[in-house]
């Protein structure tokens, strides 16, 4: 316990003492910590993006002028019954005017081109569905051939390139922020375990005399492990008040230019705190011991 | 207390070519001795000193400290010896980031010396080489002869069997050299402890009037009590 106790006060104190190498060590940490949680934060803003992306992705069925009441309910029915589908939604002659005049409330030419008596807006339904790759399954049940004469378009037809080029691009983006995150953590893990040895080679005589006055060689490691550890904490600390920082000041530019695409700052920052902070600790406490312990390893022989 | 028995040790050197440092050398010190080693550079004086605090290992003879037998000395048990024997090294080799009174209690906290003893011991041994004053400066404040001092403090503070000076006033003036020597003397006196210093200087080895053993090219040429610095 004692010895402990020393090799705490030891690391703190040569932390301290050799000042600017914990500086340089802290701050290519800092840089790490920070590129590692932007990586994060981009891919969780992604997958956002996904989620709204296929939250907005349906299939929408417009019916031809008068069509068989009976055979909407059959299809209606034989659609609910399956697993993928979320919701079913029936859209009448009367609601897709309703939804017309909303959306085009400021345009009085589009706006006079329809009325209750002159409406030749189709009946519709619009079919949401949990995972987007099962909408050729939906297609499929409503383009059999019992439906046919019913049908006047399908909607996603037309928006099937586009969902799915969006779909490839957003997940090859999160694939590539995995990819490239692994590699930065491998680069600032080089970098600090550099920085880290070249303190400890600048402080080879030091461990030198430790051995020669009976320093045991874990009582010489202890103390730069704490340093190590210490250098993953502050790191950590000064990372997560910048970044915190930086995503409170840029929430009104995000939520202005992204906010429609799912991503809004101030939950993220509110929902992802606790595991950033811990993440970026356990990186941090892992990068400084391990480099250290590293470092340190082929100074200890003792004869 | 310390026994040679025909130890020999070679270093490689990087050219190709072996030197031999020591060839064969036997030697016994009592306890409570005062031997002084001369030789000129390169005889081998340092080789010595290195093997008794195991810096380095002999390629063949016996080496015995303390009842100790280092054939059968484990490298773990390396640190626990290096606390039974005091070294007060040519270049000080102070923890240059310690302060004087930090310098002296390490060599006491890696022995998990408790704090209290360590608070009651430190000050004690720095008024006994006279370095009363100096206990919060670090080692760059201070002179040669206080360094070495300290040295000499902290080589002592953990009450060792065994002193061992190299050169301890390589360094120094004359007059700060005797103070040296003065304080080793006084060690040696008070405790017994057995002190073994190397030097240069033929006249302080002939002012202290005691064991001198004279090494020359890796082998003792000359081994006689009350000796004299003879070239």
């Amino acid at each position: 316990m004692q010895s402990f106790l020393r090799i705490f006060k030891e690391g703190f104190s040569s932390f301290v003492r050799n000042g600017w190498l914990s500086v340089a060590s802290i701050t290519v940490m800092v840089l790490t910590l920070l590129t590692l949680s932007l990586f994060f934060m981009i891919n969780v803003g992604l997958g956002d993006v996904i989620k709204s992306v296929q939250d907005k992705i349906d299939i929408s069925v417009y019916f031809v002028e008068n069509p068989t009441q009976s055979q909407i309910i059959d299809m209606q029915n034989e659609l609910a019954g399956k697993s993928e589908i979320k919701s079913i939604k029936y859209i009448s002659k009367e609601d897709a005017l309703k939804n017309f005049r909303e959306t085009h409330k400021n345009e009085p030419a589009l706006l006079s081109s329809v009325s209750e008596t002159d409406n030749s807006l189709p009946t519709s339904l619009v079919i949401k569905v949990y995972n987007p790759d099962k909408l050729s399954m939906v297609s499929a049940t409503i383009n059999q051939a019992k439906y046919k004469p019913l049908i006047l378009r399908v909607s996603l037809e037309d928006n099937r390139l586009g969902i799915d080029k969006l779909l490839r691009i957003t997940n090859f983006t999160k694939q590539l922020g995995i990819v490239f995150t692994a590699i930065f953590a491998a680069v600032s893990f080089i970098i600090i375990f550099n920085t880290v040895r070249m303190a400890i080679f600048a402080r080879t005589e030091e461990i030198e005399i430790m051995k020669l006055v009976g320093a045991t060689p874990g009582f010489i490691k202890g103390p730069f492990l704490v340093e190590g550890a210490l250098y993953g904490v502050i790191a950590t600390l000064i990372s997560i008040i910048l970044m915190a920082s930086l995503l409170y000041f840029a929430a009104p530019t995000i939520s202005k230019n992204l906010g429609d695409s799912g991503i809004n700052p101030t939950n993220f920052l509110r929902d992802n705190f606790l595991i950033m902070t811990v993440g970026q600790l356990l990186i941090g406490l892992l990068i400084g011991m391990l480099s250290s312990w590293l470092a340190i390893r082929k100074h200890l022989r003792l004869a | 207390m310390i026994y040679f028995e025909k130890v020999s040790k070679q270093y490689k050197s990087k050219e190709g070519g072996d030197k031999l440092a020591l060839k064969d050398i036997s030697l016994h010190i009592k306890p409570g001795e005062f031997v002084s080693i001369v030789g000129s550079s390169g005889a081998g004086k340092s080789t010595l000193i290195k093997l008794i605090n195991r810096e380095i290992i002999q390629d063949t003879g016996k080496i015995y400290v303390g009842g100790l037998d280092y054939a059968e000395l484990k490298k773990r048990d390396i640190p626990y010896l290096r606390r039974k024997i005091g070294v007060v090294f040519q270049d000080y080799k102070l923890l240059p980031k310690k302060t004087i009174f930090e310098n002296v209690s390490y060599a006491l906290e890696v022995a998990g010396v408790r704090k209290k003893d360590i608070e009651d011991r430190v000050p004690r041994i720095l008024e006994l080489v006279g370095l009363a004053d100096k206990t919060n400066c670090f080692p760059k404040e201070l002179s040669g002869g206080e360094r070495q001092r300290v040295a000499i403090a902290r080589a002592l503070v953990h009450q060792p069997r065994i002193l061992i000076a190299d050169e301890p006033t390589g360094n120094l003036d004359p007059k700060t050299s005797w103070e040296i020597i003065e304080i080793l003397q006084k060690i040696n006196q008070i405790s017994n402890t057995t002190i073994i210093m190397t030097t240069h200087n033929s006249h302080i080895v002939n002012k202290l009037k005691k064991r001198v053993i004279k090494i020359d090219d890796g082998a003792i040429v000359r081994d006689e009590q009350m000796g004299r610095y003879e070239v």
